[in-house]
């Protein structure tokens, strides 16, 4: 008798342990207007910028102010960073005077034409000759920049990424890649 | 024929999984200290198979219940003696316990719970499921229609493909996890890790006891979409960014998301108050004023704390709320039980069988105890 409801019991679990539930759906939906995860305004100001990018997956497009062409939420391991992509006409009100200008952001003195021009990287990009500045000071270290200058025919470009220094030493790889990632629409095609 | 009946009818059955079923909510119960209330329930209840220790295998709730429910219904269905006048009340609870098993089941199969996150003056047709995720495919390549695949959690299992009609490559599931984080790698990837693992690697995290705070991820490979997006690529819960793939001219989107139910109508938020006790942050009371529209037909209904909407076996309870710089949000709980009426109708069918089973035992009891009858 015993043998018999062992059995019972072992047929009972042997037939419900196939799970035969469906488990993938498909359905169509009507494209959202706002999915949280696109900013189309941004990507419009990317199409109407005249310039096209590859910018690292985790990147998160952002809403910037009117100046910027694109503004990007840059995280790392310990926070996230602000990029920003503005292009000004001429010199941009010149390197010494912005590049001083982002120095006492951050709490450093500033300096002249020749040690900023020492400070920079140089360099050769899609859009022409850069100069790249890493910005730290290493007693505050909450803020500091790298900076991403490429002289146009009538304007200049600026990429600044404003994070901690920690975030900068961490990123640097990334934004070089993004920066040098910088076309001009037409260049595509 | 009548030997399996009467196997399958005999009343031990029942009283050894009633006994297993006590020693489970026994361990269950103890249990949640450890692993918290949801992975219990999954452990021990909802379970065929329960691994005591990692490596002793045993009956789980599910199964346990099954056989009791197969065992009942046999009981009630073939033992003649039971449908005798002298035992209608013993066969009223039998029938009252079977409709709790029913219910159970019901509960089991059918029941969902989630939420619904309305901001003021917006609609909603959405339930975001609180437990179960899903891995949801987008081909995004219409210019007005969005084509949704999508996998349960329940085949989102290490070693799994998935493959669709919808989709020109396959899935390799390479892990699940219940918990993780993001980490930055700190040396290049290798030239198989695409999109967002080329910069980050997903790790591991001991799942936390109240599961609405894990972080589920995901890690799978691309494999035949003749392409160079085959690859090793992640996924984590929450992730701001999708993952997008170009597969053989067609856009793709990667998310991993709670499973989403969408609903049959809509409900429209016109109004959230609340009142707090004065002097504190602590919410006294909150509600929601909304439209439930259904056929483009709005009504108008006040959900508020213990006044829950129903509609279509969906219950939409007054859960929470969200404050943000732009206005408030309404948080609703949403449950779909199809089975939530059968213990209150089973118990008070098994009340009356007991009842009735005493009052025709009363006569008897009296006449057998001598000091009563004198």
């Amino acid at each position: 008798m015993i043998k018999n409801q062992i059995t019972f019991v072992l047929l009972v679990i042997a037939l419900l342990s196939c799970d035969s539930g469906n488990h993938t759906r498909t359905y169509h939906l009507t494209k959202a207007k706002n999915k949280s995860f696109t900013q189309p305004a941004v990507e419009n100001k990317k199409e109407s910028s005249g310039f096209t990018w590859e910018k690292p997956d985790l990147w998160i497009p952002t809403e910037g102010s009117s100046m910027r062409l694109a503004s990007f939420e840059v995280p790392y391991s310990t926070g996230s960073g602000d990029l920003s992509i503005m292009e000004l006409g001429g010199s941009g009100g010149g390197l010494e005077a912005n590049v001083n200008r982002w120095r006492g952001q951050i709490g450093l003195d500033p300096l002249t034409k020749i040690e900023i021009e020492n400070e920079a990287e140089n360099g050769v990009s899609e859009l022409g000759t850069y100069q790249l500045f890493r910005l730290i000071n290493l007693e505050k270290k909450e803020s500091a920049f790298l900076t991403f200058i490429v002289p146009l025919k009538s304007s200049t470009l600026f990429i600044k990424l404003n994070a901690s220094a920690d975030g900068i030493l961490e990123l640097e790889e990334d934004f070089k890649i993004f920066c040098l990632s910088i076309k001009l629409e037409n260049s595509n095609q | 024929m009548k030997q399996i009946i009467k196997i399958v009818s005999s009343p031990k059955i029942f009283v050894y999984t009633i006994i297993w079923l006590m020693v489970l909510v026994v361990l269950g119960t103890l249990a949640q200290r450890d692993i918290g209330l949801y992975a219990s329930q999954q452990k021990y209840f909802s379970a065929n198979i329960t691994w005591l220790g990692g490596i002793i295998p045993v009956p789980g709730g599910r199964i346990t219940m099954i056989i009791m429910l197969v065992n009942l219904t046999f009981m009630v269905l073939f033992k003649q003696n039971l449908w005798k006048i002298k035992k209608i009340g013993v066969l009223i609870m039998h029938i009252g316990a079977l409709l709790l098993l029913i219910g159970g089941g019901l509960t089991a199969i059918f029941s969902s719970e989630g939420n619904m996150v309305i901001e003021e003056g917006a609609q909603s047709n959405r339930v975001d499921d609180y437990h179960d995720m899903e891995l949801t495919i987008i081909n995004t390549s219409n210019e007005s229609l969005d084509k949704y695949t999508v996998f349960d959690q329940p085949i989102l299992g290490k070693g799994n493909i998935l493959s669709h009609e919808n989709l020109n490559f396959n899935i390799e599931i390479i892990s699940y996890l219940r918990n993780c984080e993001p980490l930055k790698r700190t040396a290049p990837a290798g030239i198989h890790y695409k999109g967002m693992l080329k910069n980050f690697m997903l790790r591991s995290l001991r799942p936390e006891k109240e599961n609405s705070r894990n972080r589920p991820g995901i890690t799978y490979r691309i494999t035949n979409s003749g392409s160079s997006s085959d690859g090793i690529y992640g996924l984590f819960l929450g992730q701001s960014v999708p993952q997008t793939a170009v597969i053989n001219n067609q856009n793709y989107e990667f998310i991993i998301r709670r499973k989403r139910t969408y609903l049959p109508f809509a409900i429209e938020l016109l109004d959230f108050k609340k009142v707090m006790h004065t002097g504190t942050g602590i919410a006294k009371s909150y509600s929601s004023e909304v439209n439930l529209i259904e056929n483009g037909i709005p009504r108008r209904v006040l959900i508020e704390m213990n006044e829950p909407l129903r509609h279509k076996g969906y219950t939409f309870f007054q859960s929470s709320f969200i404050e943000g710089p732009e206005g408030e949000a309404t948080v609703l709980a949403a449950v779909k039980n199809y089975g939530r009426s059968f213990p209150y109708i089973s118990s008070i069918i098994m009340s009356i069988g007991l009842l009735l089973h005493l009052l025709k035992n009363i006569p008897k009891l009296l006449q057998k105890n001598p000091r009563v009858a004198e």
